[in-house]
């Protein structure tokens, strides 16, 4: 691991140097082509909740991290695609792929609308009414029960071929692969999926569109003047990431099968917003590990604790989320990036130790708060 | 008519309750300029505390001081390790929001791990007798609220614009380096800011836990309500807590009697109002215009 | 740390550090990782009205918020014998230094009145109400608005209004910061002659940052030159005013 650390830091390229950048992402796929083979399905099925989580954390870190706005609202995103999802396949008869992507138009609209009223309110004031959104969410899925199925529930059924006569059944993600199990093939798509929108925004964020999103939270004044059109920016950027969480929740309707209200509350958005800001906000991979991260810790640790103090793990979760902002205001991510450069730092600074100046020298005791990199 | 004044009379004691939680809003929104959305979670938190000390047999007045006394330790407490080191909540909206959230996660989780998931009940502070006004009933209770909301509200006038205390308090909202440059300990004051601001809320979770029974997701609706106060009445002004909480109360009870689609979400109206007040005027019915500011 | 190593400082003048009201010695500041000051060597004694002169970005902001512990230092601070380096700015106050910042810093949403009375949240003494009504009546355009937002009054009567609040702590030591910053020349000398007349009545001594110098140089005894956050030059200010090279090469008049 130190060896990627100095190349990520070195200036020279050379052909190892680029060896030793790559080599870590073929580590990492070859584990996660091999991680469903070695867990029981009912790990390979939380993979895929994960998985699901990770989407909808990347399109939450395009708005928070890059563009700076706050929604606590996502969960209700991640909902309205689940359900759009699930209302598709059971009522129209939708191809369930088919489905996820006209969820992800409906969260894109949806986005925009909620995202028309982010134009006047910012900061605190947009996370509270992200915030109201995210709590009214699962009472409208109540109000709506003729659609929704109300707190009894969506089961996500499909017309499919039973004893020789088409019925509506629930729905399955069949293998068409022999010797690939159901779950080790969902797995497999899902995976495709996630890689495919972290390789997407990866791409947005390096273009020139990616900086315009950086420009209008850094200084909107600034970028305004600079001709970036902030107005636009902001909106589609609200579209984009609402439509992401979209397809997160999509395929978490596909997933599970049935959709509850209770599943969309404001605690799911709370564990999207959890999973970026745990990861590192304004970082592309940060939501990936901050979703891994927070499915290890619900579905592996608390599992562990005993019945009686499952409770503790909000308590945990809360005090993580608050040491974090105190130390490592980057997270998962910003804190590696931190150590790295203080590494590198001290590497050239013996390198050069025959002169005077050295790095860049902190003038007192550093100020009260940690700045966040957000 | 008599059926829509009952409904409305119903609405305005809801409405005083919300007064309340928004009056703690509007103390940390006017001594630190941030918006706590741990506020009811916290106000929850020491309404067990009421509960706890009330099952313990204590006299209801004397657990009701503790809950508060309590709270405002928890306040000060949370202000201390966890809102003042992260810093300005106007340069960075993003990690005090985050902070605030992770104070919801927390205390939300050591309520259960404490008090478990039961609902737990708590008789009325003013029992459960009614009067009949215009023909119409309403009970002691939500009468004993609007009451004590005004004693609330007379109180923080007080401090807010007759004590040195309180002008210090309102300089440090308005501009803390200044504050700071005339003497005022500013970390201080803030820390009282928050103390105050739960104390007021175990008086709201003490009047509210009756009507919803007392668990730990007691106020998360309750919040919503709260917010839209303060959003309707200005988050920096005392008065418009009040207006504001009345008219949400009000509009809660109303709204959904007549206009079938809110049948089942009181809560809609209340989201609308917040909505359109942060469009239309971000500073509210009271408030400074400063809001945009943000 | 380091940068107080480096400050070797041209004001050194050997000055014996007993008795000095305030006494600054290879100060250092910035903001993040850049470094603004290189080790600023001051004093100023009891009574005295010094002037630390410099152009745009010198660094004199940062002198006077290192000073009063707005931002974090290094070197050494001693303000009436004591190192107070480290102190927030509210404990300083309470020591007898006010500090009138950049920009008035009035508080805009509290009354003219409320002003002068937050002021004084040091004091308990008996005395704070007739202090008041005597700044009203020194100042009776500040009469006048008592009730009215201090942010609705002009650039000069806010100027005012936070010089007058900051005296009502009863400093021993008065901060300020280029008071004449926005305010058109006649009301610049307005407010230079009202500070005049009470450093010379009241026996405050006057730390006074500015860019406009032959102003400064009037009202000041001695004078500091800072530039690029070093001390360059220091004397009498009659001295500076004299001298047509210093006055060319340094202040750009
Ligand atoms: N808040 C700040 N953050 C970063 N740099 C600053 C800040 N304030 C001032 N500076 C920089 O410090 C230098 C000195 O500023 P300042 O002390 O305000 O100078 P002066 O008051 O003499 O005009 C300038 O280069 C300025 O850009
Ligand atoms: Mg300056």
């Amino acid at each position: 691991m130190s060896n990627t650390v100095t190349a990520g830091a070195s200036v020279h390229r050379s052909p190892g140097d680029w060896a030793l950048k790559v080599a870590p992402w073929v580590v990492l796929f070859v584990i996660l082509a091999i991680v469903p083979f070695q867990f029981p399905s009912f790990r390979v099925e939380q993979f895929c909740f994960w998985m699901t989580l990770a989407i909808a954390a990347c399109g939450l870190n395009l708005l928070t991290g890059y563009n700076g706005q706050i929604s606590v609202g996502h969960g209700a995103l991640f909902g309205i695609g689940a359900y759009t999802t699930g209302i598709l396949i059971t009522e129209f008869g939708v191809p369930l792929f088919g489905a996820t992507v006209a969820s992800a138009v409906v969260c894109f609209a949806a986005g925009i609308l909620i995202g028309l009223p982010a134009l006047r309110i910012k900061g605190l004031y947009l996370a509270l009414v992200t915030l109201a959104v995210a709590t009214l969410f699962p009472l409208l899925l109540e109000q709506f029960s003729a659609i929704t199925g109300g707190s009894g529930g969506l089961q996500i059924t499909s017309p499919q071929l039973y004893r020789g006569e088409m019925r509506e059944r629930p729905i399955r993600l069949e293998s068409p692969v022999a010797g690939l199990e159901n779950d080790q093939w969902k797995y497999f798509v899902f995976l495709g999926i996630t890689v495919v929108i972290f390789i997407l925004s990866r791409n947005l964020i390096k273009s020139r569109v990616g900086r315009s999103l950086v420009a209008v939270r850094d200084n909107e004044v600034a970028a305004e003047s600079s001709g970036i059109p902030v107005s636009q920016v902001k909106i589609v950027t609200f579209g984009l990431s609402a439509a992401i969480a979209g397809i997160g929740g999509s395929l978490f309707a596909l997933d599970q099968g049935q959709l509850y209200p209770s599943s969309f509350t404001i605690v799911l958005s709370i564990y999207i917003l959890v999973a970026v800001v745990v990861g590192g906000a304004a970082s592309i991979i940060g939501p990936a590990i901050g979703a891994v991260f927070y499915g290890l810790f619900s579905d592996v640790i608390v599992q562990q604790m005993p019945d009686r103090i499952q409770p503790a793990r909000a308590v945990i979760l809360g005090v993580l989320l608050i040491l974090l902002m105190l130390l490592a205001p980057g997270g998962i991510v910003g804190g590696f990036r931190t150590l790295q450069a203080k590494w590198s730092a001290r590497r050239s600074s013996t390198h050069s130790s025959g002169l005077a100046v050295t790095g860049p020298s902190v003038t007192g005791p550093p100020a009260a708060g940690p700045e966040v990199t957000a | 008519m008599k059926d829509f004044l009952q409904i409305l009379l119903v609405g305005i004691g809801d409405g005083a309750v919300y007064a309340m939680l928004g009056l703690g809003l509007v103390v940390i929104y006017r001594s630190t300029g941030l918006l706590n959305f741990a506020q009811g979670e916290m106000a929850m938190f020491s309404t067990f505390i009421v509960w706890t000390m009330w099952s313990l047999g204590l006299p209801m007045w004397l657990a009701i001081l503790g809950g508060m006394a309590g709270g405002f330790c928890v306040g000060a407490l949370v202000h201390q390790v966890a809102v003042r080191p992260v810093g300005d909540p106007h340069e960075k909206p993003l990690a005090v929001v985050i902070v605030t959230i992770g104070l919801f996660l927390g205390v939300n989780g050591a309520a259960q791990l404490i008090w478990g998931t039961l609902d737990r009940s708590m008789p009325p502070l003013f029992g459960r007798g009614q009067v009949t006004v215009f023909g119409v009933a309403v009970a002691w209770q939500k009468i004993g609220a609007v009451i004590v909301l005004g004693v609330m509200v007379l109180l923080f006038y007080l401090l807010f614009q007759h004590t040195k205390l309180g002008l210090a308090m309102r300089a440090v909202a308005s501009n803390s380096e200044s504050a700071s440059l005339v003497g005022i300990p500013v970390p201080r004051l803030l820390m009282l800011g928050w103390g105050l601001a739960a104390a007021v809320g175990t008086v709201a979770g003490v009047f509210i836990a009756p009507n919803l029974g007392l668990g730990t997701n007691l106020m998360q609706l309750t919040l919503i309500f709260g917010f839209a106060a303060i959003t309707l009445g200005g988050f920096d002004s005392l008065v418009g807590a009040v207006v504001g909480g009345f008219v949400v109360g009000a509009l809660s009870s109303v709204m959904p009697r007549y206009i079938t689609i809110f049948e089942k979400m009181p809560l809609a109206p209340a989201f609308i109002l917040i909505l359109a007040v942060l469009l239309f005027r971000p500073e509210g019915l009271f408030g400074k215009k400063q809001v945009t500011r943000v | 740390m380091s940068s107080a190593g480096d400050g070797v400082s041209s004001a050194g003048d050997g000055v014996s550090s007993a008795g000095h009201l305030l006494e600054v010695k290879t100060l250092g500041a910035g903001y993040g990782i850049v470094e603004v000051l290189f080790g600023v060597d001051l004093v100023v004694d009891q009574g005295e009205v010094v002037v630390v002169l410099g152009a745009n970005g010198a660094g004199k902001t940062t002198t006077l918020r290192a000073i009063s512990g707005m931002i974090a230092a290094t070197g050494q601070v001693t303000f009436l014998g004591e190192s107070v380096l480290g102190r927030r700015p509210d404990q300083l106050v309470k020591r007898g230094m006010a500090h009138v910042p950049q920009g008035r810093g009035t508080v805009t949403s509290l009354t003219v009145e409320e002003n002068l009375r937050i002021g004084a949240f040091v004091r308990s003494d008996e005395q704070i109400e007739s202090d008041i009504e005597q700044w009203f009546e020194a100042f009776p355009r500040l009469g006048e608005r008592r009730d009215q937002l201090a942010g609705s009054m002009s650039g000069g009567e806010q100027q005012m209004l936070a010089i007058a609040r900051a005296l009502m702590s009863r400093p021993k030591l008065l901060l300020l910061d280029e008071p004449s910053l926005g305010l058109a020349p006649l009301v610049t000398h307005e407010v230079f002659d009202r500070l005049r007349e009470i450093s010379t009545s009241t026996g405050t001594a006057v730390l006074l940052v500015e860019q406009n110098a032959n102003l400064a140089l009037d009202f000041a005894a001695r004078a500091y030159v800072l530039e690029a956050g070093r001390i360059v030059l220091s004397g009498n200010a009659a001295d500076l005013q004299g001298d047509a090279a210093i006055q060319k090469a340094y202040l750009g008049v």
